[in-house]
């Protein structure tokens, strides 16, 4: 066993034919050998996995359980071999799937966040991606996307698009996606912590049908153990130091160390639910209460007190949402050739109340919109239609400078930052983007601070819920370097530091085990003791539970259940499905169809490229005016023909129209001897390539372009596939900007109105997304990695002797070139060749 | 040792460069043999400067540019932001191409938004990109400092000024607004582009979040165990 990874790779010599297993569903499950794993990343001293050795029998079904940060998740990237893709360390032992050191297509990986895992824009595209990695000719891929969804019991065809799936489907496309390439190793990775119960389900089911009818080994890493038991025969229980401390078949294994699993937080069947944990009520004392009651915590600056303020249990009503409609519009797409325009109906006339003193549990299936009415309860997204108000008592007195000011809007959407923090605390679902400063105990204390409420007393509390919460060893601590659940815990202690008089949490027990889980909910507790209005939207039945009463949402509209509270009997709607009203109809413009679309509308993405390219080219020969007015008049002419019939995208020109402008009267303002011609004959030369290249790139696709690139100009297929995979993510990553900006105005940080304030804040929050994208880059290369993306090179990256065991990447999509295609190109060159031509006269 | 993948290998750490004081960590070699991560995560911080570039196209750019009317050259000033992806990409990946492929593959969302230049945005990306590769081709892959990040910006806005904006945008400029114009770009390049993406580097470091590569690296413990 050499020190260097890198050293001892043997030579492999497997025949390309068991590269990937030819038929649908391979025979047998692997057999999986591990030997004295060892594995410490750089800059921790402690290894994550210490000697971990493993036999598991061909076709076996073994559950990793252990508490949070015993390495279980570390130790299926290693039998994965994905385990160095994003960390460094020194890793020793070995990992043999049936003998051989080379995953291969053999294992099968489904990473945590089924979200991390989408590469492309299609459902069938996205399946195909394994395939693809591994060489499988055209007509093979079409045939094993098709099984692979259908043993998964996937609702949508090919051709569904992956933007608009729920968070079930998704994990069961992931599911697809890792069984196209019949794994004999099947690797899950808490396959169903982020879905609801009904979901969940779902997905459990899908899953033990999958691997059963496969026969695949199968290694599953889940928090919950209760749901499981009886579909796997052997648990395997991982310590803190990651060591395997208890392993055997299930019921046995858990008979002998479900108390001791169940103290470290594992949560075991058989185990009592645990309790909220005993926290003070002074940590979570709303400020605006002023000197009313509890003294503790609150600070110097604090108000008066109003009359009737949200002291106490059973104070009025704090924030009301009055018949709330939410419509989302598609966000600005680089997929513009292919997106459905459809505006998705989040939430519809939904009226809901929060009075001081109470916990409202916002209940529903995934997509009901539980955290769109959260959003507008806190006063971070605004509704279409409808109004959220706060109540009188929050319209009164000052936080430190978290006044009001003299005029206030009554929607609470328009207050300023400062003021909704003073008022409102939130922790977003995605309580990883919470952060809002560099050490966990500056970011509790931030909002405080920029409140400015009395420090110490703000220290004294902060520090308290930081030990509650189980964070005080890690107060000085950078909180990216957090794990998620610790976040989780950071965006609470952070959201009610400062003493709001509502606080409304999005999944605040998510990724919790029994110990952090009793804190959270204890933390919940004392706050609505101490008269803080509460609202959780929740799947967690043990937090519900806590709840004085709830709101059970449905497709959007409040569903009028038995323990219905508020609100009008609305039409319950479709209720047999938890889609949110998305219509996903027909992709193609309807509007098209039968209308001529022009040459551009049958051509494909290359030529439109390259016709675009040649005419910047061409611009640099135009010399004088007549050239410029007969080649743009050449350009006109054939305008109808190219682009079809129909009003030009006036909105879509604006911008280069704009540009052409400022040109003409820049190059008139600096020419010699300031000449009229010399504005115009340069704002042509650029209006000859601008106006048609933005009408070109219109319409194109760019996930047909990478098939392009790849096919018809041999672009090495890596670059093409991961820039195509990340362009999928451009909405994905506008939403994490305003997730940001949400939360970055509900703690008190937003921008106001100042130049400087603004630039602050836009530096702040490009670091932030930079981080996310980082990170989430990191989880994308992973679940990648494990379908394959490198294996064409991964033999030959080293040098080694080894003979390519992988054939070149394949491509599911053909990339046509057609008559209409030259035709482009052609009409592109000819244009393009005509100031050139003029030049040469 | 049984290491299941090469194309992860763990990076080595390069002996100290004679100059520095401070140990420079390299991309692991071959130069060339990119790994998956790599690829993946110059693409996307690529696409994360698109969705940036298209708020300050749509909010901020047009503003800027009306203040600058009265003296066109000065907007050139803002030249910077856009080469910004090229010096980040390739000094958080320190691979042969890095700069260039994260600024193409910004360049392409622009392109694919709808910008205001149509296509000629790639023929900006690619001298864009080549400026700072050459940049780090001079120091040969081995040097990732500040100098080397400002020459880079410096470069990035000499290319894209001297091979293209002077024979379109400001083709009919006298030689000496000429001039100027690329004095300011070059400026920007060396400010914006140039120390603004080495501290933005520097930054995203000292979180945790380039871990997986040599600016990350060299944050944490230079030389293992």
């Amino acid at each position: 066993m050499s020190r260097t990874p890198s050293e001892a790779m043997p030579p492999e010599c497997v025949p390309p034919e068991s590269v990937i297993a030819k038929a649908p569903a391979a025979a047998a499950g692997a057999l999986v050998e591990v030997r004295d794993l060892t594995w410490r990343p750089f800059g921790r001293r402690e290894p994550v996995l210490a000697g971990i050795s493993l036999h598991i029998e061909a076709g076996a079904r073994v559950m990793l359980a252990g508490p949070s940060g015993s390495g279980k998740s570390t130790l299926l990237r290693a039998l994965a071999g994905v385990l160095t893709t994003t960390e460094t360390g020194i890793l020793t032992g070995s990992v043999l799937i049936d003998g051989s050191p080379s995953a291969g297509s053999s294992v099968g990986l489904m990473v945590q966040d089924p979200a991390d895992a989408l590469v492309a824009g299609r459902v069938g595209r996205d399946v195909a991606f394994g395939p693809e990695s591994f060489g499988m000719p055209r007509d093979q891929i079409w045939s094993r996307v098709r099984s692979a969804l259908a043993s998964v019991g996937f609702p949508y065809d090919e051709d569904h698009p992956t933007n608009a799936l729920s968070g079930g489907e998704t994990q069961r496309l992931a599911l697809a996606g890792v069984l196209a390439l019949t794994p004999r190793l099947v690797l899950l990775d808490e396959p169903t912590s982020m879905l609801d119960p009904q979901a969940a389900a779902v997905v459990r089911e899908a899953i033990t049908a999958a691997v059963r009818a496969s026969g695949a080994t199968l290694v599953m890493v889940e928090h919950q153990l209760t749901d499981w038991v009886d579909e796997v025969d052997r648990l395997v229980v991982l310590d803190l130091t990651g060591r395997v401390s208890a392993d055997g078949p299930v019921a046995a294994t858990l008979a002998r160390s479900a108390d001791s699993l169940a103290a470290q937080g594992v949560w075991v069947p058989g185990v009592a639910a645990p309790r909220p944990l005993d926290v003070a009520r002074e940590l979570c004392t709303p400020t605006l209460a002023g000197g009313s009651g509890s003294p503790g915590g609150s600070g110097s600056h604090g108000s008066p007190g109003g009359p009737g303020g949200p002291g106490g249990p059973g104070g009025g009503v704090l924030v009301s949402a009055e018949s709330v409609s939410v419509l989302r519009r598609p966000r600005v797409s680089v997929m513009s050739a292919n997106r459905p325009a459809t505006a998705v109906q989040a939430l519809l006339n939904v009226r809901a109340d929060v009075s001081a003193g109470e916990c409202v549990a916002i209940v529903g299936p995934s997509g009901a919109g539980k955290s769109t009415l959260t959003a507008l309860l806190s006063g971070v997204d605004a509704p279409t239609q409808g109004l959220v108000r706060a109540g009188d008592v929050l319209m009164v007195g000052n936080v430190g400078l978290g006044g009001l000011g003299a005029n206030p809007p009554a929607d609470i959407d328009r207050w300023t930052s400062r003021a909704l923090a003073a008022r409102f605390g939130w922790v977003p679902q995605q309580a990883e983007q919470a952060v809002v400063a560099r050490t966990v105990r500056g970011d509790v204390l931030s909002t405080s601070r920029h409140l400015g409420l009395d420090d110490d007393a703000a220290q004294t509390r902060v520090d308290g819920l930081l030990e509650v919460l189980g964070l005080s060893a890690l107060s000085s601590a950078d909180p990216h370097h957090l794990s998620g659940g610790e976040q989780r815990r950071l965006a609470l202690a952070g959201a009610i530091a400062h003493g709001p008089s509502v606080l409304v949490l999005d999944e605040p027990t998510v990724g919790q085990d029994r110990l952090t889980w009793s804190a959270v909910a204890g933390v919940v507790v004392a706050a609505r003791d101490a008269g803080i209005g509460v609202v959780l939207a929740t799947h967690d039945p043990l937090l519900i539970a806590l709840a004085d009463r709830r709101i059970t949402l449905r497709a959007g509209r409040i569903d009028s259940g038995p323990l219905l509270d508020s609100g009008p009997l609305a039409d319950p709607g479709p209720l047999v499905d938890s889609e949110p009203l998305v219509d996903s109809g027909p992709l193609a413009d309807p509007g098209r169809v039968g209308r001529w679309r022009g040459l551009a509308g049958r051509s494909g993405p290359l030529s439109l490229l390259l016709a675009s390219i040649v005419l910047v080219l061409g611009a640099p020969f135009i010399s004088d005016l007549r050239t410029a007015l007969i080649a743009i008049g050449v350009q006109i002419a054939v305008a109808s023909i190219v682009l079809g019939i129909g009003r030009p995208p006036w909105r879509r020109l604006l911008p280069g129209l704009f540009a052409v402008a400022s040109v003409s009267f820049s190059n008139w303002l600096l020419s010699p001897g300031h000449e009229v011609s010399a504005g115009a004959l340069a704002g042509l030369r650029v209006a000859f390539f601008v106006v048609p290249g933005v009408l070109l790139a219109s319409r194109i696709d760019p996930s047909a372009l990478g098939d392009h690139l790849g096919q018809r100009l041999r672009l090495p297929a890596r670059p093409v596939v991961a820039a195509v995979a990340a362009l999928h993510r451009f909405e994905g990553l506008g939403e994490h900007w305003d997730q940001l900006s949400r939360i970055r105005r509900v703690r008190g940080l937003g921008p106001g109105r100042s130049p400087l304030g603004r630039g602050r804040s836009v530096a702040a929050l490009t670091f932030g997304l930079l981080i996310q994208t980082l990170r989430q880059a990191g989880r994308m290369a992973v679940a990648m990695e494990a379908r394959g993306f490198s294996a064409g090179v991964a033999s030959t990256a080293a040098g080694s002797t080894a003979s390519i065991l992988v054939p070149r990447r394949t491509w599911a999509a053909p990339a046509p070139w057609r008559a209409s295609d030259s035709l482009m190109l052609a009409l592109g060159l000819i244009v393009a060749g005509i100031p050139v031509f003029l030049s040469r006269l | 040792m049984k290491e299941q993948r090469t194309a992860a290998v763990p990076a080595q750490t390069a002996a100290p460069t004679s100059r520095t004081a401070q140990a420079t960590t390299i991309a692991t070699r071959p130069l060339m043999g990119w790994r998956g991560v790599d690829l993946i995560t110059a693409a996307m911080l690529a696409v994360a400067f698109g969705v940036m570039f298209w708020g300050f196209d749509t909010f901020i750019y047009p503003i800027l540019s009306t203040l600058t009317t009265g003296f066109p050259p000065a907007g050139e000033l803002m030249l910077g932001v856009w080469l910004v992806p090229a010096v980040v990409g390739g000094l958080v990946i320190r691979r042969p191409g890095a700069a260039l492929f994260t600024e193409l593959v910004a360049a392409n969302v622009e392109l694919f938004l709808g910008n205001k230049w149509g296509a000629a945005v790639l023929l900006s990306g690619l001298l864009q990109g080549l400026g700072v590769e050459l940049a780090l081709a001079l120091f040969r892959h081995r040097r990732f400092g500040v100098v080397v990040a400002v020459l880079g910006g410096i470069l990035a806005a000499v290319f894209e000024i001297v091979f293209y904006e002077w024979h379109s945008y400001v083709a009919e400029y006298s030689t000496a607004w000429k001039a100027i114009y690329l004095g300011c770009g070059m400026v920007s390049g060396a400010i914006i582009a140039g120390g603004g993406g080495w501290a933005l580097v520097r930054g995203l470091a000292g979180t945790g979040a380039l871990n997986a590569f040599p600016p990350g690296q060299e944050v944490r413990e230079p030389h293992p165990v």
